[in-house]
């Protein structure tokens, strides 16, 4: 863990807004590069830091760590539209400086043993899996990515994703891909599957859960919470797992779907 | 010194910056037997603040015993055990159980958590039975006892003359202020537990204004938490009576913070030529006094 001052390369909107009812609104989605080879050499895929959004806030905001390259690392993030953190960071230019700590958690697990990897995104899930995926494929694992948004507006761009990696997509109204859920398409693609990888939210690994085609696959998951701190103290963001309670930050944010008790997959 | 709460065991520090600098440890708020805390959501930022309603989620003093102490007795830095109970007698059974162990400098009571439904801050709104728990924790341990008040009363000063006079060593004030955040969509409280306790910047000035209250009230020595982010903090709560101060919520925005507030203190005192902190103890309440005698006499 390093607590590093980065400057920040580039900062550029890749989503557009989503107006949406019964759900947080977004103001748009972010690509941030930084220059900060302390991070960059230490964090594995699954990871993520904490970032300082201004002076104005007590907390430091948690953010997947969604590129790697020599030096430098990116961010994916969704600006909300009540969200003073996300907003103060979508306003950073480059040149400017960015405080922020880690890498934190403990990331997904490759087994060596593995050749096919299928991971699967819903929305900004994409954020730790493009990191995953450029990684495992420069290792030489065969990769699919499922990737599933709200509207087809919230698909991450086909063209920024990396090559070698056979790419399904699923769109909830139908404007892109197959309509419907990105965990629908889920029993097409597990058969070959040695390792499934996912991140999105707690409702795609309800509907993941009890799915007859996961059954015996390790299915490893990365959850979302409320964080404090970022460094397992605060316990603000405790989750009750089969053998007991963990810290979603220190002992997380990636757990086996196995270990998680369908309470703990309601919405938060 | 590090807050109860925002340190976990002091262990999770080791590899982010050189914790035997700091003058003590006060590790995670310790129960008799292991707690799970309160449900989700238990954190809720606000305007300079952070409610949280985690109550009291730790391993118990077993454990504690077990796990934490044994690397707690090579270290330079003391570390201070942070305990609550629900009971009187808690208190006291968690005294005798932590006697003797190494690696453990001192207690911190509990008596103002405000997150937890039996004990925690009952003990400490009210002067008898923060006596009581004064007493029997004192007579249980040869280790320095440090009561950690709430600011929910209105009868701080009180409670603080009635365990300083129990016999504790020290105080330590505040404890979080309660409060509670709704979420307008669901129209109900967004903390799982419905209410929390404040910290952070937000609570600064009614910290501040307590400790200097309580400075007036005791002669034991104070020790200032509320809401301490920069070494100019600090040096207010010094000034205003502090001997020591704690920092709490300023750790999670900035895990050096402990660090960077001591570095901050030690370049005032190079600047205004300060030897010993201990010149600055009160520094505004002498001053004060000053004022109201030249004013007393002006008026005469």
């Amino acid at each position: 863990m390093k607590q590093v001052t980065a400057k920040i390369i580039r900062n550029e909107p890749v989503l557009k807004e989503l107006a949406r009812r019964h759900a947080r609104s977004i103001s748009g989605s972010w690509l941030i590069w930084l220059r900060c080879p302390e991070i960059a050499r230490e964090v594995r895929p699954g990871q993520f830091v904490m970032v300082r959004c201004g002076e104005k806030l007590t907390l430091p905001r948690p953010f997947s760590v969604h590129r790697v390259k020599e030096n430098r690392v990116a961010l994916f993030f969704t600006v909300w539209a009540d969200g003073q953190g996300t907003h103060w960071l979508s306003r950073r230019k480059a040149g400017d400086s960015l405080e922020l700590f880690g890498p934190l958690g403990n990331g997904y697990d490759i087994y060596r043993a593995s050749k096919n990897l299928l991971l699967v995104g819903g929305g900004m899930g994409v954020a730790p899996l493009y990191f995953l995926g450029e990684q495992a494929r420069d290792q030489g694992y065969a990769l699919t990515l499922l990737l599933g948004a709200q509207t087809a507006s919230q698909l991450y761009p086909e063209k920024l994703l990396p090559s070698g990696i056979d790419l399904v997509t699923a769109t909830d109204d139908g404007t892109a891909g197959k309509k419907g859920s990105v965990s629908a398409l889920l029993p097409d693609y597990t058969s070959r599957a040695d390792q499934i990888f996912a991140c999105g939210p707690r409702a795609m690994y309800r509907a993941m859960s009890p799915m007859p085609a996961l059954k015996d696959k390790p299915v490893q998951v990365s959850l979302e919470a409320r964080m404090g701190c970022g460094l397992g103290i605060c316990y603000g963001c405790t989750v009750r797992i089969n053998n007991g309670l963990r810290q979603v930050c220190q002992d997380g944010p990636v757990f086996n779907l196995n270990d998680l008790p369908a309470e703990e997959l309601n919405p938060i | 010194m590090t807050a109860a709460g925002t340190f976990g065991y002091g262990t999770e520090f080791n590899s982010i910056f050189d914790i035997q600098k700091l003058g003590a440890i006060v590790c995670k708020g310790t129960t008799l037997t292991p707690r799970e805390g309160n449900l989700q959501p238990r954190l809720a930022e606000t305007a300079g603040g952070l409610l949280n309603s985690i109550g009291l989620q730790n391993i118990g003093v077993k454990a504690l015993i077990r796990e934490k102490a044994p690397a707690w007795s090579s270290w330079r830095v003391p570390v201070i055990v942070n305990i609550a109970g629900e009971t009187v007698d808690d208190y006291a059974r968690l005294a005798s159980e932590l006697e003797g162990v190494t690696g453990i400098s001192g207690l911190e009571i509990n008596i103002s958590c405000p997150n937890v439904k039996a004990g925690g801050a009952e003990f400490g709104t009210n002067p008898g039975t923060a006596t009581k728990v004064t007493t029997t924790v004192k007579t249980s341990t040869s280790l320095p006892v440090i009561v950690k008040l709430t600011p929910n009363t209105n009868e701080i000063a009180q409670i603080a003359a009635a365990v300083a006079e129990a016999g504790a060593d020290a105080l330590s004030l505040i404890n979080t202020v309660k409060g509670m955040y709704l979420d307008i969509t669901t129209r109900q409280p967004l903390l799982g537990n419905r209410t929390g306790g404040l910290s952070g910047p937000a609570i600064k000035p009614i910290a501040l204004s307590m400790v200097y209250e309580v400075a007036g009230a005791v002669t034991i020595p104070i020790i200032g938490c509320g809401g301490i982010t920069t070494a100019n903090d600090a040096l207010e709560f010094i000034m205003a009576g502090a001997s020591a101060i704690q920092v709490g919520t300023a750790t999670f925005n900035n895990p050096h913070a402990p660090l960077d507030i001591l570095e901050g203190i030690e370049q005032f005192m190079k600047t205004e030529a300060i030897e010993d902190i201990t010149e600055l103890i009160g520094a505004a309440r002498s001053q004060a006094n000053e004022k109201i005698g030249r004013a007393e006499i002006r008026d005469g």
